[in-house]
């Protein structure tokens, strides 16, 4: 597992990170989501070790990180960084030797990365004249060169088209073993909600929210959407001590539960009327979203 | 199995570099240079020692032979003169008109004409001259019974050069010359492609990956061995073609007397390279931008510019101190050990100096460099850098 505790880094006077803690559980995708500034750059460039925190540490299974271990960590840093000159798959070779790979051994992994995102046929090609959504694609591959202990992918998808998105995630599932920890930053909270198991939601450099994220939405009491049998009255569940109407018009309703399991609840109110729809409402990450940075 | 990180870098260095027609298109154009050194300096050469003596007699000729070794015996030891037979005086005059002979030996009268087209080179005047003059001696001693060799008794002039070398002085002051051109040259190209491709990796922001890879001091060493060896590689090239070249142009003797002054050359050129290479990869990692590099490369190209003036244009005392100083060492000292005897000892102050200033660069240079690799929003100056901490 990859933490980070009490993370804190200033610029002079300014800080831009205060005392950021979580955890990055292996085989698990942690979004990493926060306003622009919000320290989520600065974060993950601490955790790669390219970075230095004022104080706080990074660990790796509850012991600090070495130095082996960070150059273990797969890393695609926001601003993207390749050789524009460089033909496509000896450049990723070139990582992958880095690394320590033979010159065998990272050709055949550059060509093999390369063949799942599809860009077989342009290998040989200098990589400026591939088009922006494939240089991106190649900047994944580089991160996964050296099949990697854990991968650090800040904003991975931005300007990518959905198919492009798609492409890419299922090369991630597919590449990232389970005990591998993700840790990815974006704007995209759609994007996050389909992908993520953890969230870690930071605003102006502290972290406001941070768990799975069916454990986020679910933080307040359960909600759920009532609607009765034509003709009936939903106002009239106003009078069951279970429940809070938060909303009600004709025969539907908007409930908050205020005690006992929802098939419980669920009997009461059938008791008063027939029930046609009983249903939780999950509330989408972006409202999460807004209430913590709020 | 694995490969030191530094021979990586090293090695892409290289290849990307071997790839570029830019740099290319420089080597082709320095090696041309040389060649075209050498092709200019033996047509103008080619004039001085080599003549075409039209004649039209049978004694014309005898005389315009026996000039060839007058003009040997008197300074231009290379001398050769090609007699030119035509059949009356119009037609050995057409042949110096032509261009085809430099002169016409021709006689008039009591004695003998030359016959220039605009001017006789008076190497080869005093000679056939000299040789005309033994001649008709000859013919008029034999006449008179007279002993001419015991007339001549006595009046023989020899010459003795005190410094047999002074002959080629032109010569080796040109190669003392290349030496410092040569080296401005190389270590300012090479020096000024370190900068740019540092301040590449950062405007790409591939820094960012390597150094979450690998070490920065790796890099910076990938980087400083590259270049060395692709420096060092340029300048063997043009020493090698200027040997050839030597060996060519039937200088020899010249080659024998610069021997020791090439493999000291050679050396220096490796040391100075290496002591600036990690303050170019500085000049790099300050900038932010390409642009940037104008401001962050000046005290690189001052530290070359200076010595290369003082190499060219100071007193000769002054170089034999500057000769001893690092940077300035390779392009003075090689030259001066081309020039004239050097003592050892000022060769050995020269080296060991330019040892201690390579380890010296190579230190703070990797300091500053792993200081403000990773650093961006804008240039950052080396006071600055010297004050950052990581």
């Amino acid at each position: 597992m990859l933490s980070v505790h009490d993370l804190t880094r200033a610029y002079g006077d300014a800080t831009v990170l205060d005392g950021v803690s979580f955890d990055v559980r292996p085989g698990r995708v942690t979004g990493f989501v926060g306003a622009n500034g919000a320290g989520k750059t600065t974060t993950m460039r601490i955790v790669v070790g390219v970075l230095a925190a004022t104080r706080g540490e990074v660990t790796w299974d509850g012991a600090p990180i070495t130095v082996e271990q960070r150059r273990r960590i797969g890393y695609m840093p926001e601003e993207r960084g390749l050789y524009p000159k460089m033909r496509v798959r000896e450049q990723l070779a070139f990582f992958g030797r880095l690394h320590g790979q033979s010159r065998e051994e990272a050709e055949q992994r550059a060509h093999e990365l390369l063949a799942r995102l599809g860009l077989e046929e342009r290998e040989h090609d200098v990589l400026e004249t591939l088009s922006l959504g494939n240089q991106q694609r190649v900047q994944i591959a580089a991160a996964l060169m050296h099949r990697p202990d854990a991968l650090v992918l800040d904003e991975p998808f931005s300007g990518l088209d959905p198919i492009a998105v798609d492409s890419m995630v299922s090369l991630l599932r597919d590449e990232v073993s389970a005990q591998v920890p993700v840790l990815f930053s974006s704007h995209q909270l759609e994007l996050v909600e389909n992908l993520c198991d953890d969230l870690v939601i930071l605003s102006r450099g502290r972290v406001v929210a941070a768990g799975a994220v069916e454990d986020l939405r679910r933080r307040e009491a359960d909600r759920f959407r009532v609607v009765l049998a034509q003709g009936s009255d939903a106002g009239t569940l106003r009078d069951l001590p279970e429940l809070t109407v938060l909303d009600a018009a004709g025969p539907e309703a908007l409930v908050e539960l205020r005690e006992g399991p929802p098939e419980k609840v669920l009997e009461i109110i059938q008791r008063t009327a027939p029930v046609a729809e009983f249903a939780r409402v999950v509330r989408p990450l972006a409202q999460v979203y807004r209430e913590v940075v709020r | 199995m694995s490969t030191a990180v530094w021979r990586i870098v090293a090695e892409r260095e290289v290849s990307t570099r071997l790839r570029d027609k830019t740099f290319l298109g420089a080597t082709a154009m320095s090696v041309l240079f040389v060649l075209g050194f050498f092709v200019i300096t033996s047509i103008l050469g080619s004039g001085s020692d080599e003549f075409d003596v039209a004649a039209a007699s049978q004694d014309e000729e005898r005389i315009a032979r026996s000039a060839e070794q007058v003009l040997r015996a008197s300074g231009v030891p290379d001398a050769e003169i090609t007699v030119r037979r035509a059949d009356s005086t119009g037609a050995a005059e057409a042949l110096v008109r032509d261009g085809d002979a430099d002169v016409a030996l021709l006689a008039a009268g009591d004695g003998y004409t030359l016959v220039g087209d605009d001017d006789v080179d008076p190497a080869l005047g005093a000679a056939l001259t000299s040789a005309v003059a033994e001649d008709v001696l000859q013919t008029n001693a034999d006449v008179q019974g007279v002993d001419l060799e015991a007339l001549a008794q006595g009046s023989e002039v020899d010459q003795r050069l005190l410094d047999p070398n002074a002959v080629d002085s032109d010569a080796r002051s040109g190669v003392a010359f290349a030496f410092a051109l040569v080296f401005f040259m190389t270590a300012l190209g090479f020096g000024m492609t370190i900068a740019q491709s540092v301040a590449r990796e950062k405007e790409s922001r591939v820094v960012e990956i390597l150094a979450a890879a690998v070490p920065i001091r790796a890099l910076l060493w990938g980087k400083i061995i590259g270049n060395t060896l692709l420096a060092l590689g340029q300048v063997l090239l043009m020493v090698v073609v200027g040997l050839v070249g030597l060996a060519f142009t039937g200088r020899r003797e010249l080659l024998t007397g610069i021997g020791w002054a090439v493999v000291a050359y050679i050396a220096f050129f490796v040391l100075g390279f290496l002591a600036l290479a990690a303050l170019w990869s500085v000049a790099g990692a300050l900038a932010s931008r390409q642009e940037d590099l104008q401001s962050t490369t000046l005290p690189g190209q001052m530290i070359l510019l200076i010595p290369y003036f003082v190499s060219v244009l100071a007193s000769e005392k002054v170089q034999t101190v500057v000769s001893m100083l690092p940077i300035a060492s390779t392009m003075v000292m090689p030259g001066r050990m081309a020039k004239g005897d050097v003592p050892w000892w000022q060769v050995g102050v020269g080296i060991a100096l330019t040892v201690l200033a390579a380890v010296v660069f190579v230190r703070i240079g990797s300091r500053l460099y792993e200081r403000t690799l990773l650093r961006t929003g804008g240039r950052i100056g080396y006071r600055e850098a010297f004050r950052l901490t990581a």
